[in-house]
């Protein structure tokens, strides 16, 4: 039974009339042809259906659409001012992480909201920042490198390869804490 | 892959919510970040006519402590806000270690604390879609009579597999239950079945309202350990939430609290591990007892990642670590 809704989607406000099974991602996509977000894993294990709402980072595809209402959407096509791109999406075109480009939406979402919270990470801060999107291209290095050069403004600071990750294993055990 | 149909219910109270799901009674699921629940009606796993939202209900997301009755939570504060709460940053280390192990950065923005301890139990053969199970017979967590995972298994092995509920119990946590007969409390060790196929111990129309968490003991030293097998997105595969009190200057124990999780059908405290530790000097025997006895009561089957030898063995790892770390008065 379709219903209406109001979502707000960069900046711009959409009446809708559809079914509540609708996830964010499809009326994104289908219903406002913002074709930028892209459907990957369709499960939330993946990360490139990842939109800003309320300017925190979430999966579209687990999202539904009649949740949203009343909240501040924001998906890659928000990004660019005018004619001109966001400073990450400059930095990921420059610094060559960008390959089949379909991981890429997600990533430059994921690193706004995490940039806008910490805008002087350590490489380390942007390898688990980003660990909830995946890339089958290019090996992450060039994406960290990209991010930590939009944090700082131009330059890639030393801190964006792979050599200087913390590599503490697949284990998650912290010391004792009190 | 696309939802089924559902009819979509926004409450605005506890009371309104649990009225629909009595009424609705087994036709409809609570929806809280919806990261468990809508996977599996993806898979067709779930199918339920109607969906109770929960985030439209006021005052559910509340963090709060006092030094007496220690930390209120409600059932929808998202997991990214359990990890960065300043008070839990202050004075619940594990707490924090436990909510920022799940899933990714998005996941633990949408999912939360009362989703996490409800998580549906996982098993290789059951979080698949309709079609892949279809090429195998109904297995007893779907309401058939085999096992699929376990070659003439007669109970259902899906594993448990959230990472608070480990740390929660070990802290001593209490879960609040609210339906139309009333409001009741209960030790979060007792929320769970320990049956793969219904791991709640819950009434159907009874709803998470809260959890309390008590101050931990003064110097107590805790950690929470999750083996997967990449840094992120993965559910446990082996889990052992630590919390112990020891007189650092003699290496004495005082009390020890040790959960495992991910190795069996619900998070399992083991007291045993306490009764023999307390008024002990941390020392190698002892600790290698300790660790053993853990890894005894861990009963891993192979219906995830990993091999059952390998989960068991790390469980074993992680109380050996835990003692370890405590006997050498290791802060946070």
């Amino acid at each position: 039974m379709k219903q209406r809704l109001m979502l707000r989607v960069n900046g711009e406000d959409y009446e809708l009339f559809i079914e509540p099974k609708k996830t964010l991602l499809e009326v994104v996509r289908e219903d406002l042809g913002l074709t930028g977000t892209k459907e990957v894993c369709d499960l939330g294990s993946c990360g490139a259906c990842t939109v800003l709402v309320d300017g925190r980072p979430v999966l579209s595809c687990l999202t539904l659409a009649v949740a949203s209402s009343g909240k501040e959407i924001t998906t890659i096509e928000g990004l660019r001012k005018g004619e001109d791109l966001h400073p990450l999406q400059h930095a990921f075109i420059v610094n060559g992480a960008i390959q089949c480009g379909m991981c890429t939406p997600g990533f430059i979402l994921t690193a706004k909201a995490f940039l806008d919270e910490h805008p002087h990470p350590t490489a380390l801060e942007v390898w688990e920042a980003i660990s909830g999107n995946l890339c089958r291209c290019t090996g992450y290095v060039k994406v960290v490198e990209a991010i930590m050069s939009a944090s700082s403004e131009g330059g890639v600071p030393e801190g964006g390869r792979l050599e200087d990750q913390n590599d503490g294993g697949e284990v998650l055990t912290p010391e004792m804490g009190e | 892959m696309r939802l089924p149909s559902f009819e979509y219910l926004e409450p605005r109270s506890i009371e309104e919510a649990s009225r629909l799901l009595k009424e609705q009674g087994d036709e409809a699921k609570v929806i809280a970040g919806g990261t468990d629940l809508l996977p599996s009606m993806k898979h067709r796993i779930f199918r339920p006519k109607s969906l109770i939202a929960l985030d439209r209900i006021p005052d559910l997301d509340r963090v709060a402590f006092d030094k007496k009755g220690g930390l209120r939570l409600g059932p929808m504060v998202r997991l990214h806000a359990l990890g960065n709460h300043p008070v839990i940053l202050e004075r619940f280390p594990m707490l924090r270690q436990a909510a920022n192990a799940v899933g990714s950065p998005q996941l633990r923005q949408m999912g939360t604390l009362g989703g996490n301890l409800g998580l549906d139990t996982r098993c290789y053969y059951y979080n698949q879609s309709s079609f892949w199970r279809s090429c195998r017979s109904v297995c007893i967590k779907m309401g058939g009579e085999t096992c699929n995972a376990v070659g003439g298994g007669k109970k259902c092995f899906a594993v448990f597999s959230g990472d608070l509920a480990p740390a929660l119990i070990a802290l001593g946590a209490k879960i609040r239950l609210f339906s139309k007969e009333g409001e009741r409390v209960l030790s979060l060790d007792d929320f769970y079945s320990g049956n793969g196929a219904e791991p709640l111990a819950k009434k159907p129309d009874e709803m998470v309202t809260g959890v309390e968490v008590p101050p931990p003991p003064k110097g107590a030293l805790s950690a929470y350990y999750k083996y997967r097998i990449r840094k992120s997105i993965d559910f446990p595969l082996a889990g052992v939430a630590a919390c112990l009190a020891v007189d650092k200057r003699e290496k004495v124990c005082k009390e020890a609290r040790v959960v495992i999780s991910a190795v069996g059908q619900r998070p399992q405290a083991i007291g045993k591990i306490g009764e023999l530790l307390r008024g002990r000097k941390l020392e190698a025997p002892i600790m290698e007892e300790a660790s053993n006895l853990a890894f005894k009561t861990a009963k891993p089957v192979a219906n995830t990642g990993s091999s059952p030898a390998y989960r068991g063995f790390m469980i074993k790892v992680f109380v050996r670590r835990a003692l370890e770390k405590a006997a050498e008065g290791n802060g946070a």
